[in-house]
C-alpha cells in the first residue's frame, strides 16, 4: 500500500462547534495548509489553538464545517476515517484494553483481511522495529507508559498507511522518555517515508522532530516554516514568544533608507534590514534572543545593572535592567570566577544581526 | 375530628417526641426498651379489617360520642389476625374491629381474645355471637356474585344464578376472587361452597378445581377484584355485598346476583384482645359498635352492611337487592376448627393447580 | 492515626450496630429456619426443596429475574447509547434524565397500576387502542415488562459512563485502523461494554429477584414467586418459619449475584487504564439511520413511561377511574386527612433516617477507605449484607429478631429507621470510598502534621472533601424511606405506618384514587427533596472550593 509518499492539502478549512450553551464557537478558521510528500509537519500551539481539531479533521474523526481536505489527489473531505488509510497515534494511546499487544497491532491487518501468516509476519516485524518483540502476549495494562506508546506506534504503522497522524503522543511520558521516543518517532518516520502530521504544544519537541512547523494561534496558522526560520525570523510577537525565549523591546526609527532602518533600542543605535520604509520617529517593536546579547565590563554604549543571575552549568541566565527595560540574557559557558551579583554594573552589547523587526 | 386526631396522636405517641430528642446512638441503644406502648387513658388502638373508608366514619363517630381517641390501622383479615397472634405476648392493640366471623373463630382457637358481653349481647341471635362473648357481630355481610354488565351482554349471558353458571367456559380467565391465604372473603367463599356441597369436601374441591380454570387472578384482599370487574378487565367474581354495592355506587355498571343453591354470609365481628392495655376503652367501643348507635350510621354513610342488631332496620334499597336471595348458614364452630386444614388443602389443590 | 482512641471507639460502636442490625437478625433468621423443638434440623429446608410449589416459585423467581435482567439491560444500553452517541438536543437529553429518574423515585406499584389499566380484556391499550378481546394482563409478559421498566434506569446509570469512555479514542482508534462501524462495534465497543453489561444485568437481576410489589399485583396465579409467597406465608398465614424458609431459598441466588457483581466491578480496570479519553466524541458514532432507530426506540419507551405516569396522575384526579371521569380533588383530600398519619410517620422516619444514614455511610466509607487489613474487609462485607439481601429476607429477619426480648423493637420507629439505614446506606458508603480513593491521603496527613486530632481532621478536612458522598447517602436513604416496601412492610405497626404500605392497602381495597394520589404525592416530595439536596450540595461545594482552594 505504501507507494510513493502523498501530499496532504487543506483548503480554507474551518471547524465550528456548538457549545453546550448553544453558541457557535470557531475552533479552526480558514486554514490553508500543504503538507509535502514524506515530510513530518508539526502543528504547534497553545491549548485551544485548533491544532488537534485540525488533525482530527485530517483523520476524518470530525467533518469540517467548510473547506476541503485532500490526501494525495483525492478529496477526502466527506470520507469516514476508516476509508482514509491513515495511522493515528492518540495522546491516550487508545490501546484496546481487552486485546493483547499482538492483537492490538494485528487489528488493522485483520480488518483488512490479511492472511494469518501475513499478519503474523508483519506484526512480528513491526514489534521488532519498535523494540517490543518479546512482549506480544502481554496485555496493555501490563506495560509501562513508554511501552504502551511503542505499541500504539506499531499499531499505527503496521498497516503502512499513506498518512501518519500523531496527537500529542508524548505528553503522558516523563521528560527522559519523551526525548528518547521523539528520536524514535523521527527515525521511523524517516525510514518509512510516510507523510506525517504531528501535534504538540512542546516547542522543543516540535523543533527536534519536524521538517516544518506550523505555529497555530486562535484557529489560524500564524507562521509556517522550518524550525530555524521560525526561530530566527518569527513573523509575529506570538511566534517569537512561543518558540524559544525572546526579549520584545520597543524601538524608535532614527533613520530609514534603501532597505535598512536605523533604530533606537534602549538607547543604542541598531541597523536592521527592512523591506518597507519607515517614517522618522515611528515606534516599532523588535525581538532579540537572550543568547545573542553580550555582557561585558561597564562603560560601553549601553550600561545596565544585574537584577538576577542563575547559574545552570553550561550556561548562566541573567536579568539586566537597561534604561526602563528588563533584558533576559543568556551567556554560554560563563567563565570561572565571574561574580555578577545583583546590583553589579555591566556593559551590554546588542547584536547588529540579531535584532528582528516585528510587524 | 382533626382536633381529636391531633390530640389522639399527641397522647398516643409519647415515645415519638422522646425519640426525636435523642441523638442517634443514644436512641439506638435506648430504643430497644422503648417499644410501642400507647397506654394513655381515654384512647385505644385497633386493627380494622373493614376498609379505611368504612371504618373511619365509624371511628370518628365513636370518638365524638365517647371522647375516646381511637388509633387504628387497616389490614386485611389474615394479616390482622397474623399480627394479633404475633403480638400475643405484648399486645399492641385493644380491639380487633370488623372482619368476617371465620377470622374471629380462628383467633378464638388461638386464645387471642378476652370474653366480653356488651349490653346488646342478649338482643342478638346466636349466629351473631360467641356463646361466651369471645366475639360479637356488628353487621352481616352475605357473599354475592358480581358480574360486569358489558361482559354479560357481549357473551349473551344472564347474571349467574347458580354456582354452576360460573363454570361456563365464557368466563375462562375472566373471574377474580380473593386468595384464601390473606382474605377472609375467600375463606367464607370456600366454606360456602363446602356448605352447598353438604360439607362433602371432595365434591366441593372438585368444584373449586373446575372453577380454577376460569380464574384470572386470586386477589390479596376480598374486594381486590371489584375494580377489575367494574372496569370489565374481569367478567365477574364472588364478593361481599358491601364491596359489590360500593362498586356500583362508584358508577361501575355491574350486576349483583345470588346462586339458587344458596351462598354464605359472614357476620362482621368485633372482639376484645386478651391483655389489652386499654381494656375499658375497648369495651366502650364494643358496647357502641354492637348497639344501634353505630349500626344506624351504616346506611347514612352508604356502607352496605346489613345491621346485626335486630332493632336497626335494613336500608330499603339494600333490602331490595337481598330480596329472594338464599343465604345459608355456615357452622362457625366447624369452620373455625377446620379453617387451617381447609386453607392448606385449597392452596395445594386449587391455587397451585393452575 | 491507627491508635487513636476516638477512632477505636467509633470502630467498636460501629461493630455493635452492625452486630445488632445486620448479623443478629440474620442469625435469628437462620436459627429459626434450621431449628425446631428438638434443636438443629435441616428438615424445613429439605422440605421446602422437596415441595414442588416452593421449587416452582424459586424457578419462577430465577427465570423472571433473568428475563427482566436481559430486557432491562437492553433498554438501559439503548438509552445510554442514544444519550452518548447521538447528537440529541439538550432538551431531549434532559427528558431522558427525567424519565430515567422517575422509576427510581416512584413508590412501588406505580408501573403495576398503569399496566392493570392498560392491558387485559378491557385495557386502554389492548382493548381500546388495539381492539383485542381476550388479552390477559396477569402473568409473565406484564410482570417482566413492568419490572424491566422499573429497573432499567439502573442499567442506564451503570452503562452510560462506560459507553462515554469507550466512545472516544478507543472507537476512533478502530476507525483509524480501517475498521467499519460494525467491525468496531463488534470487536471493540461490545467486548469492552461486556463487563458493564454483566454488571447491569446482575444489578437488575438482584432487584427483580427481590421485587415483591410488582408480582403481587401483576403475576396472577400462574406465576408464584418467592418474595410474594414468603410475604403471603407470613402475613396471611402467620407462618414465620415458613416465610423464613422461603426467604432463605432466595439467599443463595442473591449471594451468588452479589459476589459475581463484586468480581465484575473489581475487574472494571479495563476502560480506565489509559486514563483520559472520550468527552469530545459525544454526538459522533451513530450513522443517520441508526440514530433514527435509536431515537424511535427511546421515544417509544419514554412515551410509554410518560403515559403510565399520566395515567397515575389522571387516576388520582377523577372520581372513579373508568366509570366516572369527573375531576375531583377528593382523593387528595383523603390523603391529606385520613392519610396524614401515614404521611407524618413516613416523613418523620425519612427525615430522621436521612442524616443518620448519610453520616453512617460516610463514616463506614471512611473506615473502609482509610484503614488496612482484615477488619476493613470485614466491615466492607458486613455493611453490604442487608443491601445485597432481598428486602423480604431482611424484613423477615428483623421481624423475627426484634419481636421478642432482649431487643423488642417491634412497633417502634427505630426498627424501621434502622432497617433503612443499614439497608440503603451502601450507596453513600461506596461513593465515600470512591471519593476518598481520589483524595490524596497527604491532605489528611497535612492536617495531622499541623496538630489536628483525627476528629478535627475528619470534620474540617475529610468531611468537606466527601460532602458529595454524604449527600448521595442522604438522597438514597430519603428516596428509599419514601418508596421502599419489601422489607418494611413487615415492620409497620399501629404506631408507625408508611405511605407505601397505605398504597398497597388502598390498592387492595379498590381505593385506587387515594393510592394514585399517594403515589403522586411521594413522587413530588422526593423530586422536591432531591432537588433541594442538589442545590444545597452545589452551594456548599462551591463555597468550600473557594474558601479552601482545594479544588482539583
Amino acid at each position: 500500500m505504501s507507494n510513493a509518499p502523498v501530499s496532504i492539502a487543506l483548503r480554507r478549512v474551518s471547524a465550528a462547534f456548538r457549545s453546550p450553551e448553544g453558541a457557535t464557537v470557531a475552533a479552526v478558521r480558514d486554514v490553508d495548509l500543504a503538507v509535502r510528500p514524506g515530510e513530518l509537519l508539526t502543528l504547534l500551539g497553545p491549548s485551544g489553538c485548533g491544532k488537534t481539531t485540525t488533525l482530527r479533521m485530517i483523520a476524518g474523526f470530525q467533518e469540517p464545517s467548510s473547506g476541503e481536505i485532500l490526501i494525495g489527489e483525492h478529496d477526502v473531505t466527506r470520507l469516514p476515517a476508516n476509508r482514509r488509510d491513515i495511522g493515528f497515534v492518540f495522546q491516550s494511546y487508545a490501546l484496546f484494553p481487552h486485546l493483547s499487544v499482538f492483537d492490538n497491532v494485528a487489528y488493522g491487518l485483520r480488518v483488512r483481511r490479511k492472511s494469518a501468516h501475513e499478519t503474523r509476519t508483519a506484526v512480528a516485524a513491526v514489534l521488532a522495529l519498535v523494540g517490543l518483540g518479546d512482549l506480544e502476549r502481554r496485555s496493555p495494562s501490563e506495560l509501562s507508559g513508554g511501552q504502551q506508546q511503542r505499541v500504539a506506534l506499531a499499531r499505527a504503522i503496521v498497516i503502512r498507511p499513506r498518512v501518519l497522524l500523531f496527537d500529542e503522543p508524548l505528553s503522558n511520558l516523563d521528560a527522559k522518555l519523551r526525548v528518547e521516543m521523539r528520536t524514535e518517532i523521527q527515525r521511523l518516520q524517516r525510514r518509512l517515508g510516510i507523510t506525517t502530521v504531528y501535534v504538540t504544544h512542546d516547542q522543543e519537541e516540535a523543533m527536534a522532530i519536524s521538517d516544518r512547523i506550523a505555529v497555530m494561534n486562535d484557529g489560524r496558522i500564524a507562521q509556517l516554516g522550518s524550525a530555524e526560520e521560525l526561530y530566527r525570523r518569527p513573523a509575529s510577537s506570538f511566534v517569537a514568544g512561543f518558540l524559544g525565549r525572546a526579549n520584545l523591546l520597543p524601538a524608535t526609527v532614527r533613520a530609514s533608507s534603501g532597505g535598512t532602518v536605523t533604530l533606537d533600542v534602549c538607547g543604542a543605535a541598531i541597523k536592521v534590514a527592512s523591506a518597507i520604509s519607515h517614517s522618522l520617529g515611528e515606534r516599532l517593536s523588535v525581538m532579540i534572543r537572550p543568547e545573542r546579547i553580550l555582557i561585558g565590563p561597564p562603560g560601553g554604549p549601553l550600561d545596565g545593572e544585574i537584577v538576577s543571575r542563575v547559574y545552570l552549568g553550561e550556561k548562566a541566565e541573567y536579568v539586566v535592567q537597561v534604561g526602563g527595560a528588563l533584558l533576559q540574557v543568556i551567556r554560554a559557558d560563563p567563565p570561572e570566577g565571574e561574580t555578577l551579583a545583583p546590583g553589579a554594573r555591566v556593559g551590554i552589547t546588542l547584536p547588529r544581526d540579531g535584532v528582528q523587526l516585528l510587524p | 375530628m382533626r382536633l381529636v386526631a391531633e390530640r389522639a396522636s399527641e397522647r398516643a405517641r409519647p415515645q415519638r417526641n422522646h425519640f426525636t430528642r435523642r441523638a442517634f446512638v443514644a436512641a439506638a441503644m435506648a430504643a430497644p426498651f422503648v417499644s410501642g406502648k400507647a397506654g394513655a387513658a381515654g384512647s385505644l388502638n385497633a386493627y380494622s379489617i373493614w376498609p379505611e373508608n368504612y371504618a373511619r366514619p365509624m371511628m370518628e363517630a365513636f370518638e365524638k360520642a365517647s371522647g375516646i381517641a381511637v388509633k387504628f390501622v387497616r389490614f386485611s383479615s389474615g394479616e390482622a389476625l397474623a399480627r394479633v397472634a404475633a403480638e400475643k405476648n405484648n399486645p399492641q392493640i385493644d380491639v380487633l374491629f370488623g372482619g368476617p366471623v371465620e377470622t374471629f373463630t380462628a383467633g378464638q382457637s388461638k386464645g387471642l381474645f378476652e370474653a366480653y358481653k356488651s349490653p346488646s349481647f342478649g338482643d342478638l341471635p346466636s349466629r351473631f355471637k360467641d356463646a361466651n362473648g369471645q366475639w360479637t357481630a356488628i353487621a352481616d355481610d352475605p357473599l354475592v356474585f358480581m358480574t360486569n354488565s358489558g361482559f354479560l351482554k357481549q357473551h349473551n349471558l344472564q347474571p349467574p344464578g347458580s354456582w354452576d353458571d360460573l363454570l361456563n367456559p365464557a368466563y375462562k380467565d375472566m373471574l377474580q376472587m380473593a386468595d384464601a391465604r390473606t382474605s377472609g372473603t375467600a375463606v367464607t367463599r370456600i366454606f360456602s361452597i363446602l356448605q352447598v356441597h353438604d360439607r362433602n369436601e371432595d365434591a366441593a374441591f372438585a368444584y373449586m378445581k373446575k372453577l380454577r380454570k376460569n380464574i384470572q387472578s386470586y386477589t390479596k384482599s376480598g374486594g381486590g377484584g371489584t375494580l377489575p370487574v367494574g372496569l370489565g378487565q374481569a367478567g365477574g367474581g364472588i364478593f361481599f355485598i358491601v364491596d359489590a354495592l360500593f362498586t356500583r355506587q362508584k358508577g361501575y355498571d355491574v350486576q349483583i346476583s345470588f346462586p339458587k343453591e344458596g351462598i354464605g354470609s359472614a357476620a362482621e365481628c368485633i372482639a376484645l384482645i386478651k391483655g389489652a392495655k386499654n381494656a375499658d376503652a375497648g369495651k366502650k367501643l364494643i358496647d357502641w359498635a354492637t348497639s344501634p348507635d353505630m349500626q344506624s350510621l351504616l346506611a347514612p354513610n352508604k356502607i352496605n352492611f346489613i345491621p346485626a342488631h335486630p332493632k336497626v332496620a335494613t336500608e330499603p334499597s339494600l333490602a331490595e337487592v337481598l330480596k329472594g336471595a338464599k343465604i345459608i348458614e355456615i357452622d362457625e364452630a366447624w369452620a373455625g376448627s377446620n379453617r387451617q386444614r381447609i386453607i392448606e388443602r385449597w392452596i395445594a389443590e386449587v391455587l397451585n393447580a393452575g | 492515626m491507627q491508635g487513636d482512641p476516638l477512632r477505636a471507639g467509633v470502630v467498636v460502636a460501629l461493630w455493635l450496630l452492625l452486630g445488632l442490625f445486620v448479623l443478629y437478625p440474620l442469625a435469628c433468621l437462620l436459627i429459626r429456619a434450621f431449628s425446631d423443638d428438638g434443636g438443629f434440623t435441616l428438615g424445613p429446608i429439605v422440605g421446602a426443596l422437596g415441595n414442588p410449589t416452593h421449587l416452582r416459585a424459586l424457578r419462577n423467581s430465577l427465570v423472571l429475574a433473568s428475563l427482566v435482567g436481559i430486557l432491562g439491560t437492553a433498554a438501559g444500553f439503548l438509552f445510554a447509547y442514544a444519550a452518548e452517541r447521538t447528537d440529541m438536543s439538550r432538551n431531549a437529553r434532559r427528558l431522558i434524565d427525567f424519565i430515567i429518574l422517575l422509576p427510581l423515585i416512584s413508590p412501588p406499584f406505580t408501573t403495576s397500576i398503569g399496566f392493570v389499566f392498560s392491558f387485559g380484556p378491557r385495557g386502554l391499550i389492548t382493548h381500546d387502542l388495539l381492539g383485542m378481546q381476550n388479552a390477559q394482563v396477569y402473568g409473565w409478559a406484564s410482570t417482566t415488562c413492568a419490572e424491566a421498566l422499573t429497573y432499567f434506569p439502573l442499567a442506564f446509570l451503570a452503562l452510560r459512563p462506560l459507553i462515554a469512555a469507550i466512545g472516544g479514542d478507543l472507537e476512533e482508534a478502530g476507525f483509524s485502523l480501517g475498521g467499519s462501524r460494525w467491525q468496531v462495534f463488534r470487536t471493540i465497543t461490545l467486548p469492552l461494554t461486556m463487563p458493564g453489561l454483566g454488571n447491569a444485568f446482575l444489578l437488575i437481576f438482584a432487584a427483580s429477584l427481590a421485587d415483591f410489589a410488582t408480582p403481587l399485583i401483576l403475576a396472577g396465579n400462574n406465576l408464584p414467586v418467592l418474595p410474594t409467597d414468603a410475604y403471603l406465608q407470613i402475613t396471611g398465614m402467620f407462618d414465620l418459619k415458613g416465610g423464613a424458609v422461603l426467604s432463605l431459598l432466595l439467599l443463595v441466588p442473591a449471594g451468588l449475584v452479589f459476589f459475581a457483581q463484586r468480581y465484575l466491578v473489581e475487574r472494571r480496570s479495563y476502560v480506565t487504564i489509559t486514563g483520559k479519553s472520550g468527552g469530545r466524541a459525544r454526538g459522533a458514532g451513530a450513522t443517520a439511520w441508526l440514530r433514527w432507530v435509536l431515537w424511535a426506540a427511546c421515544a417509544a419507551v419514554t412515551l410509554f413511561i410518560l403515559y403510565l405516569y399520566a395515567l397515575l396522575a389522571y387516576a388520582s384526579a377523577v372520581v372513579a377511574f373508568g366509570a366516572n371521569a369527573t375531576l375531583t380533588l377528593d382523593n387528595y383530600r383523603v390523603i391529606f386527612t385520613e392519610g396524614v398519619p401515614a404521611i407524618k410517620d413516613t416523613l418523620i422516619i425519612a427525615l430522621i433516617g436521612m442524616p443518620l444514614g448519610g453520616l453512617y455511610g460516610v463514616i463506614v466509607g471512611y473506615l473502609i477507605a482509610r484503614s488496612r487489613g482484615f477488619g476493613r474487609h470485614m466491615i466492607e462485607i458486613v455493611s453490604m449484607i442487608n443491601y445485597a439481601l432481598p428486602g423480604t429476607i431482611v424484613g423477615i429477619a428483623y421481624l423475627i429478631a426484634f419481636n421478642d426480648q432482649p431487643f423488642a423493637l417491634t412497633g417502634t420507629a427505630t426498627i424501621i429507621i434502622a432497617c433503612y439505614i443499614f439497608r440503603y446506606s451502601p450507596t453513600g458508603i461506596r461513593t465515600t470510598v470512591a471519593l476518598l480513593q481520589q483524595v490524596d491521603r497527604s491532605i489528611e496527613e497535612a492536617s495531622f502534621s499541623l496538630g489536628a486530632s483525627s476528629l478535627r481532621t475528619f470534620r474540617s478536612v475529610t468531611l468537606p472533601l466527601i460532602l458529595p458522598a454524604f449527600f448521595a447517602g442522604l438522597g438514597t436513604v430519603f428516596i428509599r424511606a419514601m418508596t421502599a416496601i419489601s422489607a418494611t412492610i413487615f415492620l409497620v405497626s399501629i404506631n408507625w405506618t408508611l405511605i407505601t404500605v397505605r398504597i398497597l392497602e388502598n390498592m387492595t381495597e379498590v381505593a385506587l384514587g387515594p393510592a394514585a394520589a399517594f403515589s403522586v404525592f411521594v413522587i413530588v416530595v422526593v423530586l422536591g427533596v432531591t432537588s433541594l439536596l442538589n442545590v444545597a450540595l452545589r452551594r456548599m461545594t462551591t463555597l468550600r472550593v473557594s474558601s479552601l482552594g482545594t479544588a482539583s
